[in-house]
């Protein structure tokens, strides 16, 4: 599970999007012309109101949701339905809003479900899984201190379990980007925090670059290396937390221009 | 709307008098014949206890058939029904399986049985496959719509990590449907039951043949006996199916 990152990731870009639109329904966009470019391990943020198109900007980054116009680069590589993207997807994390955990699983179970990109199809049929992913499963599962429910059916937990239950099954996938989607939306400050410094804690360990939605500011601010505001499908700002003073934070993120 | 509503109950109406005369429906017929029941029930009622053992034993036998049937039948809808979903398979996989399906599940599992006798011959083994056809055809139905129904956003994720297709089904798609396989599971048996115990009418085995052969010759007691033992063991069935149902499938759903 620990494992460092080679520093040479830090300086270049592993995401481009170049005039990126996108629609569900070829009618209205969902994305209008977004450009952005995110460095190897930083943790880029995405804010705005709801239907502004966060979600999306994560999907067309893990392939799910294909642009109507533009391009999207993830490693160098054309996302798309195409061998070579198809190939990085175990190096993607993706935790979505509703973390899709398999209910009737339990805590263990879902955890490995991270490592199946690394064991061959016989093995899985018969939940031998290797010593190793075993081991690293245990790690994670400590790591997201629920080691005293390891065996317990996803379905019986509370809702900041079953988030940590998704971060630790991300981690055993060891991606080299992580995009999660309001990974703390409906947690009190105190538990968001948790959570958000176990996903810190472990991002500097294994130098994963992260790209996260955020419905709260404050969460935003305090983890986030760049913040991407949007605004109905439109980037409207991009900023490093240091670089604005709180107020004119607020004001963008209730929508108003700087 | 309204005149076009009461059009049409008034076009359902029609429908139903006019199939009722083409079908010689005739409700002072069975007002005539009401005391007929009486009759019946009181030769019914001349209850012989000295066939109860030999009833008790066929019962024994038709529960067999129903239980191999069922399980044999369930295991190959469990493949089946996996390449018949629509969420799993391109539409050159998935349309065929479907008709074939359906066409099991044209014929109801007495003609089954019938063919089979004339295959293998009288005997329980016939009504087994009677009963495994009619399990596959229906129980695969009811599989594949409940995997089409499961949550999509596991197999998105899980599917996004890199997990093969075998692997998801594995880990993905049959755990979260199995409440449901296991329900189906149940009721299933339960049917299957019922179905078995008159199998026996053309010979495949199991209690039904002795139910039709004392109502051949009017013995409506003997065959009461029979009747009653059925009566009791699917009651009994209902029951432990019922708290299997409480204990693994109702608490799962409500723990969301």
């Amino acid at each position: 599970m620990i494992q460092v990152a080679p520093k040479e990731i830090f300086s270049y870009n592993i995401i481009n999007l170049d005039n990126v639109w996108a629609s569900y329904d070829g009618k209205g966009y969902v994305l209008k012309d977004v450009s952005t470019s995110i460095k190897g391990g930083i943790n880029f943020v995405i804010i705005g109101p709801s239907g502004s198109g966060k979600t999306t900007l994560l999907k067309i980054i893990n392939g799910l949701v294909r642009p109507n116009k533009g391009r999207v680069r993830v490693f160098g590589v054309e996302a798309g339905d195409n061998g070579q993207f198809k190939a990085l997807t175990p190096k993607i994390g993706y935790i979505p809003q509703n973390l899709g955990l398999v209910k009737n699983m339990s805590v263990m179970d879902n955890v490995l479900m991270g490592s199946l990109h690394r064991v061959g199809n016989f093995r899985a049929l018969l939940k031998s899984f290797p010593d190793e992913e075993m081991k690293s499963a245990e790690e994670a599962i400590k790591l997201v201190g629920l080691e005293d429910k390891r065996d317990r059916k996803v379905y019986m937990l509370s809702g900041g379990e079953k988030r940590r239950v998704a971060i630790a099954r991300a981690f055993v996938q060891k991606p080299s980007l992580l995009l999660a989607d309001e990974i703390v939306s409906e947690l009190d400050f105190v538990k968001s925090k948790e959570i958000m410094d176990v996903i810190h804690s472990v991002k500097q360990r294994m130098g994963i670059t992260m790209v996260m939605v955020h419905h709260d500011l404050e969460i935003a601010l305090d983890y986030a290396d760049i913040i991407a505001v949007m605004k109905e499908g439109v980037k409207i700002a991009e900023f490093k937390p240091n670089e604005l003073d709180k107020d004119s934070v607020t004001r963008l993120f209730n929508g108003h221009e700087a | 709307m309204k005149p076009k509503e009461n059009l049409l109950l008034s076009l359902i109406v029609g429908a139903v008098i006019a199939t009722a005369i083409n079908t010689g429906f005739d409700p002072v017929k069975f007002v005539e014949g009401v005391p007929n029941i009486g009759v019946l029930i009181s030769e019914m009622a001349q209850f012989d206890s000295k066939l109860l053992s030999i009833a008790f034993w066929s019962m024994l036998e038709t529960l067999q058939m129903a239980f191999v049937g069922t399980m044999i039948g369930a295991a190959i809808s469990i493949p089946l029904s996996l390449l018949a979903a629509r969420n799993l398979n391109s539409k050159f996989v998935y349309a065929p399986v479907r008709a074939i399906l359906a066409g099991i599940r044209t014929f109801p599992s007495i003609l089954w049985a019938l063919f089979f006798v004339i295959v293998v011959g009288l005997g329980p083994f016939a009504g087994i496959l009677a009963i495994i056809m009619y399990t596959v055809g229906f129980m695969s139905k009811l599989q594949y719509e409940s995997i089409e129904a499961i949550d999509p956003d596991p197999v998105e994720v899980v599917g996004a990590m890199g997990a093969s297709k075998t692997q998801l089904i594995r880990y993905v798609v049959l755990p979260e449907s199995a409440p449901h396989l296991l329900s189906q599971l149940l009721y299933m048996f339960e049917y299957n039951v019922r179905q078995t115990s008159i199998l026996g009418i053309v010979g495949a085995g199991g209690i039904g043949f002795y139910i039709i052969e004392y109502i051949k010759f009017f013995q409506y007691g003997k065959a009461m006996v029979f009747m009653l033992v059925v009566l009791a063991t699917v009651l009994i069935i209902d029951w432990i199916s019922t708290k299997i149902r409480d204990r693994y499938i109702v608490k799962r759903q409500s723990g969301k």
